[in-house]
């Protein structure tokens, strides 16, 4: 997906708008679109699916995270970054970036932190 | 510090400078203050297991990770393990235990208290029928150990420290500090130096505390005297809240450097 695609989607706008993302500098918008287009590439989804993908209906017809599709979509993160060829600060950096998009759009998810 | 700064200056911390170590001294104050803290009967409920990060080789500390614990376990320091040790829960130890407190003076005649009454009555008619609802012995044991969970934090706080309580992958913990199956985990308190701002740019919000407590009867809310609060906030209990915008600023700040989501 390019950018403009990726930056149309309401999850995208949703990540924007919470993480106060719009006065960013144009480069780093434009990084972040980047790196989600080409994630939702790998992943087969756009980012819309990718968010919404992570939440299930209980029995009791409430909304929950799926534990599993999250540890799913961690691994996914990860393997993603490696196969980018990110290493040391970017992988973690670059990871975590993916991960901000969905912590946005209500994922609780944690990243690695870098202590270098 | 002074006791109310003390109870005033204490944040969960988040943030810790993942390479600069904590001082063995200052876990023992804080060790010692959870030895220090109220416990029924003077029975020792808690146990804890110091663990530094550091230590740990990378596949155990992956292993501890859950997904609201990962950044942390990272730069955190140092670990605590708190459990309540529900081997308490012999009579014989309430018996040991109330005994020594009267004859310390702790627990005296003037309150209706006795060595007989002790060897004769409270163990056989309070003690072991209560220690035999399960229900009541986690109770007991988790609350007991909370409380000294509560000093030691505070006592992190006095030494300069930043601590947070948190969930981590139990599973793992137990293949590899091997627990016994009686000791309950409790919490795992995560220790460091605060590598944000240890006030946050203010306190975090907290209801009136008559929303909470009442006096006297249910329907009469606790009026809080200006006065008071007056002089609350004069000792640093009752702080400025948090600055949004300046604490905002400071987590973007801290997501960059540790490479975090914003």
């Amino acid at each position: 997906m390019t950018p403009e695609e990726v930056a149309a989607t309401p999850s995208v706008g949703r990540w924007f708008d919470s993480a106060r993302l719009h006065s960013d500098p144009e480069d780093e918008k434009q990084l972040r679109l980047r790196l989600l287009g080409d994630f939702c590439d790998h992943m087969g989804q756009s980012p819309d699916e990718l968010a919404a993908g992570l939440r299930r209906t209980t029995k009791g017809g409430d909304e929950a995270i799926s534990g599993k599709r999250r540890a799913a979509m961690d691994a996914a993160i990860d393997e993603f970054v490696e196969k980018s060829g990110f290493t040391g600060r970017d992988a973690i950096v670059n990871g975590n970036i993916l991960r901000s998009f969905l912590v946005h759009n209500g994922i609780f998810i944690q990243g690695r932190a870098w202590r270098g | 510090m002074e006791f109310k700064q003390v109870l005033g200056n204490r944040r969960s911390i988040r943030y810790f400078e993942p390479e600069k170590p904590v001082e063995k001294e200052k876990i023992q104050v804080m060790l010692e203050a959870a030895n220090r803290a109220s416990r029924s009967g003077n029975i020792d409920y808690w146990k804890a297991l110091v663990v530094y990060r550091d230590e740990l080789d990378a596949e155990t500390l992956d292993g501890l990770r859950v997904p609201t614990t990962t950044a942390d376990l990272d730069l955190a320091p140092v670990q605590i393990y708190f459990f309540a040790d529900l081997s308490y829960a012999d009579p014989n130890n309430f018996k040991r235990n109330l005994r020594d407190l009267v004859n310390v003076g702790a627990l005296n005649p003037s309150h209706g208290w006795s060595e007989a009454y002790i060897d004769e009555t409270v163990v056989g008619q309070i003690i072991a029928p209560m220690l035999s609802d399960p229900a009541v012995v986690g109770w007991m044991g988790t609350i007991e150990t909370g409380l000294a969970i509560s000093s030691a934090m505070l006592a992190a706080v006095d030494e300069g420290l930043g601590c947070c309580l948190h969930a981590v992958n139990m599973e793992t913990a137990k293949q590899v500090f091997k627990y016994p199956d009686h000791w309950l985990p409790c919490w795992v308190l995560l220790v460091g130096y605060p590598a944000e701002d240890p006030q946050t740019k203010g306190q975090r919000p907290r209801r009136s505390i008559s929303t909470m407590a009442y006096i006297n009867n249910l329907d009469t809310p606790w009026e809080e005297d200006p006065a008071v609060t007056d002089k609350l906030k004069s000792s640093g209990l009752i702080q400025d809240p948090v600055d949004v915008e300046a604490r905002a600023a400071e987590v973007r700040q801290l997501a960059r450097r540790f490479g975090l989501p914003e």
